[in-house]
């Protein structure tokens, strides 16, 4: 009866029955008590969005992946310090971390919020260490600013590393038992793995394909009845928070035996023939955390779905019964390489299955669980594994050994490939995502433009080459690249926070409250459609409304930097100062390295006249992105204002030359020249300033003020009437008609406040 | 709420009699600046005091309490820019509680208020706008600390007035700080701030 029900279980949760999945769990850990059935019953709760359940009733357990789950939960119900400990446990400062590559990820992640940058870093990169293709954790390292140079986490040596791991997964076979092989190509999509009954677990099937995978694999087969479809439950596109995938149970070897015959023809492959171990031997092989944006890997869907198909439909012809008493049935443990695309599903042990990428360690040595052990022999459920091509899984049953090694052999060079052509995308996108996080926009930009055209028109791709633009002051491009990217994926919602801040600068009230009704209608607990909406209310200048908005993104998602960040910008246009301050203090507790903060913090120091402090946060703000022709200019005003005026003079200079279109530093630049009483210089760039921006009145008004110093008053009055003409706000024209009444007066014209 | 929509307002400049318009128009350049004043009235009836001027609800009201000239003072912690004066009555609802003679007064403080504007109300129904701008353009602004309305007077000889809603408006701050002038071109205004 118990494996029954968490068979039942299981498919439910495969197929997205949450109720029937928890009822019938529920019942399962009321009758058998036990720690799986727990992890089992967590697993429910947590892929239904009730992770306080899962936290409840996983309090206290032992088993690394009871552990991690729990750790999950902590992490969504924001218990950060339970979450460490949980993964962490103080009294054991060497245990390993559950879950290995997940379980190092979601480390980095707690250490990045509790603020401990050092520790998230290597969290991260340890992660990385474990499983190369982990791109969430890549993503975490740019953010933070850890990945400065040209780096290796995504080179050719990892391929030839990730292979190596594979091949050199020792395998327990059992002579008496066939192996079966598992090859997969690049081209084949990697149908469903097995999960150990036994485990109790949601069994993970997430594969992905190719690459990593190592051409030989003996699989114990397993009774699966989920095919691939409880993957789906990972392709979810994950909203800015970062979710986890769950973790992949471990597979069962059915009465221990469980082999892996490792063929190779590569001289770089050693083969291993490893003799079956102990028939209660079981393992587990590391359930991976894979978070991918999948607008990543948004062409692998296809793919997927081909490959589910084929595999449903290959495990509806296994048998996959109560095994027959006699040998025939094995426990075939998939071991798939590669990654779940987009994990958006909570810890969900159900979730991908994938290799794991500990060097040396056999994949026995890895067994996690051993209470699983005894639980091996109850089951006999035997899995097909489908592929979608090429190399057809027969169900059960009997030696394939022979029919299968040939295929491996072919295969083995494909893979190799695979993971090189794989390793190479990621290459491209992780060397873009770290120049754009560097601010070296127009390096990213090319680098980008490397990338096959499939690859490029996706959502993520559009969108990061949108944010490029924005950087670059190019909003006219950027707001082209993001309407590209929603209509390549309507239902985009990263970066579109900047699209929406690209169209406020553009001044489009149209479009943008447009983008907002859209934002809103496709997920209204999203931070970015709040953000959007409240710059539309900023447009308007309805101050108010537009702080309610941006609160209300800031409540949905506290750890979603730009929503505090203009938090603060609304405060400081109410003049609410400290109110201001503290936004942009607790955006800059998320992300330190948020330029716009330290910016906010500048100007809002610039307004309050302290100027040290204002040169200081607007000189960090610089040093993160020291490319942005407008930072400078106000690192320039700042230090104008600090009297340094040859300091000022010399960032002006800079930014001049960064950035032609920007007329800004040069209208600074005549300022300083201005208080330094270099009147003729001065002109001199304002007159230039006619030329590229004619319309611009304060530049008239600036070139009176100059006449007048320098009592050419014809002159004077000539510019003055020019600003005038251009229509500048009333304010203005009260100051310089006042001035123009003053002209021919000895005294100096009022600087105006 | 400053909205953009032209109301239409009759007023008879020429003898200073203002009629009121049902709609709040407002220049786009303008801003409310009355968050950051301390308001006071010289009298109130209970249940009807100074918070009822600036709840943004024309159903509640100010009533005062005593002695005429009735005034609403309101009273900044620097010298700020006041441009407009915005007051929202309803002859048609109160009768002769309705102001009919407005002064508005500015200066330091209690001690040297100085009258800057008198306007006549002749049964108006929404809202009265009262600019302060002398007609030279430099005299846009008044610079002030404090500003008092004073009632001088109600419809039909009334004693108390009633008085709706008070808005004042001065003109909005650079965005761009430590700047001389606003930027009125694109390529300036695009280049001149991060968001």
């Amino acid at each position: 009866m118990e494996t029954l029900m968490v068979d039942r279980v299981q498919s439910s949760l495969r197929l997205f029955m949450h109720r029937n999945a928890i009822f019938l769990c529920e019942r399962l850990c009321a009758e058998f008590p036990s720690e799986l059935n727990l992890q089992l019953l967590a697993t429910c709760y947590l892929q239904n969005n009730q992770a306080y359940c899962a936290y409840q009733i996983l309090k206290g357990t032992k088993m690394p992946q009871s552990r991690y789950l729990f750790a999950v939960s902590c992490f969504q119900m924001n218990l950060l310090h339970e979450a460490e400990t949980a993964l962490c446990p103080a009294n054991e400062p060497n245990a390993e971390v559950p879950n290995g590559a997940a379980g190092h990820y979601l480390l980095g992640l707690i250490y990045r919020y509790t603020g401990r940058r050092a520790y998230a870093t290597d969290h991260f990169t340890q992660a990385l260490a474990i499983d190369p293709v982990l791109w969430a954790a890549y993503e975490e390292l740019c953010v933070l600013g850890a990945v400065e140079e040209e780096n290796e986490y995504f080179s050719d040596a990892v391929a030839q590393r990730i292979q190596q791991q594979q091949l050199s997964e020792s395998n327990i076979h059992n002579s008496s038992i066939s192996s079966e092989f598992y090859s997969l190509t690049s081209n084949i999509a990697v149908s469903g793995d097995s999960i150990p009954r036994q485990s109790k677990q949601p069994l993970a099937n997430n594969t992905r394909e190719i690459s990593t995978l190592s051409q030989s694999v003996a699989i114990a087969k397993v009774q699966a009845t989920h095919s691939g479809a409880s993957s789906l439950s990972q392709y979810n596109t994950p909203p800015a928070a970062s979710q986890l995938s769950g973790v992949a149970p471990p597979p069962l070897c059915r009465n221990g035996q469980v082999f892996f015959n490792v063929a190779n023809n590569d001289a770089s492959i050693k083969s291993n023939n490893v003799a079956v171990q102990a028939p209660r031997r079981k393992f587990m092989d590391e359930g991976k955390l894979r978070k991918v944006s999948g607008r990543l890997f948004s062409d692998s869907v296809p793919r997927r779905s081909t490959r589910l198909s084929a595999e449903t439909s290959a495990v509806a012809n296994s048998n996959a019964q109560q095994g027959t008493g006699n040998g025939n049935n094995h426990s075939s443990a998939k071991f798939l390489g590669g990654f779940s695309s987009s994990s958006s599903s909570k810890a969900n042990a159900a979730s991908s299955r994938s290799l794991t990428f500990k060097k040396g360690h056999s994949w026995i040595a890895e067994s996690f669980d051993e209470a699983r052990r005894p639980e091996i022999f109850d089951d006999s459920r035997s899995e097909n594994m489908a592929t979608s091509s090429s190399i057809p899984m027969s169900g059960d049953g009997g030696c394939l050994e022979q029919g299968k090694v040939t295929g491996d052999l072919v295969h083995d060079s494909r893979l190799m490939s695979g993971a090189q052509d794989l390793l190479g995308l990621l290459r491209i996108l992780a060397e873009g995502y770290r120049l754009l996080c560097l601010y070296r926009c127009q390096e990213a930009l090319e680098v980008y433009l490397k990338l096959s055209e499939k690859q490029y028109n996706t959502g993520w791709v559009l969108s990061q080459v949108g944010r490029a633009q924005f950087e670059l002051v190019d909003y006219l491009e950027a707001d082209r690249f993001f309407d590209l990217a929603r209509r390549v994926s309507p239902c985009i919602l990263e970066g579109m926070d900047i699209y929406s801040t690209v169209l406020y600068h553009l001044k489009e009230e149209m479009k943008l409250s447009y983008l907002a009704q859209e934002l809103i209608s496709v997920d209204r607990l999203s931070p970015q459609a709040w953000c959007a909406l409240g710059n539309c209310y900023s447009l308007q200048k309805d101050h108010e409304t537009a702080l309610k908005n941006f609160q209300r993104a800031v409540h949905l998602d506290s750890r979603f930097v730009y929503a505090h960040t203009l938090c603060g910008h609304e405060y400081v246009a109410l003049e609410d100062f400290d109110n201001g301050i503290k936004c942009y203090q607790s955006a800059l507790q998320v992300d330190d390295r948020h330029y716009n903060s330290w910016y906010g913090l500048g100007v809002v120091y610039l307004r309050q006249e302290k100027f040290e402090f204002a040169e200081h946060h607007l000189q960090r703000a610089y040093n993160i992105n020291p490319r942005s022709s407008v930072l400078m200019c106000y690192v320039g005003m700042a230090l104008n204002s600090l009297k340094r005026n040859h300091d000022a003079l010399e960032i002006l200079e800079q930014a001049i030359s960064a950035d032609k279109q920007n007329p800004l530093p040069v209208y600074q630049k005549a300022n300083v020249l201005v208080s330094l009483e270099r009147y003729d210089e001065a002109l001199q760039e304002l007159e230039q300033l006619t030329e590229t921006a004619p319309h611009e009145s304060s530049v008239y008004a600036l070139m009176g003020k100059i006449y007048k110093r320098l009592e050419l008053h014809e002159k004077a009055m000539f510019c003055f009437g020019l600003a005038l003409d251009l229509k500048p706000p009333a304010a203005d024209v009260a100051t310089i008609k006042a001035a123009m009444e003053k002209l021919y007066l000895p005294d100096e014209m009022e600087d105006t406040p | 709420m400053a909205t953009e929509s032209d109301g239409e307002e009759e007023v008879s400049e020429a003898a200073g009699k203002l009629m009121g318009s049902p709609q709040l128009a407002v220049e786009d350049d303008l801003r409310e600046m009355a968050k950051k004043a301390a308001w006071s009235v010289s009298s109130c009836k209970p249940g009807n005091g100074v918070l009822s001027l600036r709840d943004d609800n024309l159903d509640t009201y100010w009533q005062s309490d005593g002695a005429q000239p009735h005034l609403v003072n309101i009273q900044f912690q620097k010298k700020v820019k006041l441009q407009l004066v915005v007051i929202y009555v309803d002859f048609k609802l109160d009768e002769s509680y309705t102001p009919s003679k407005i002064s508005i007064r500015a200066g330091d403080g209690f001690h040297n208020l100085k009258e800057i504007k008198t306007v006549e109300l002749v049964k108006p129904v929404g809202w009265v706008h009262i600019s302060l701008s002398g007609n030279d353009p430099r005299e846009t602004f008044i610079h002030t600390f404090m500003l008092q309305i004073a009632v001088l007077s109600n419809h039909l000889n009334g004693r108390d007035t009633h008085i709706r809603q008070v808005k004042i408006y001065g003109p909005r701050p650079n965005p761009v700080p430590l700047q001389p002038f606003h930027f009125t071109s694109q390529e300036f205004v695009t280049y001149s701030i991060l968001r």
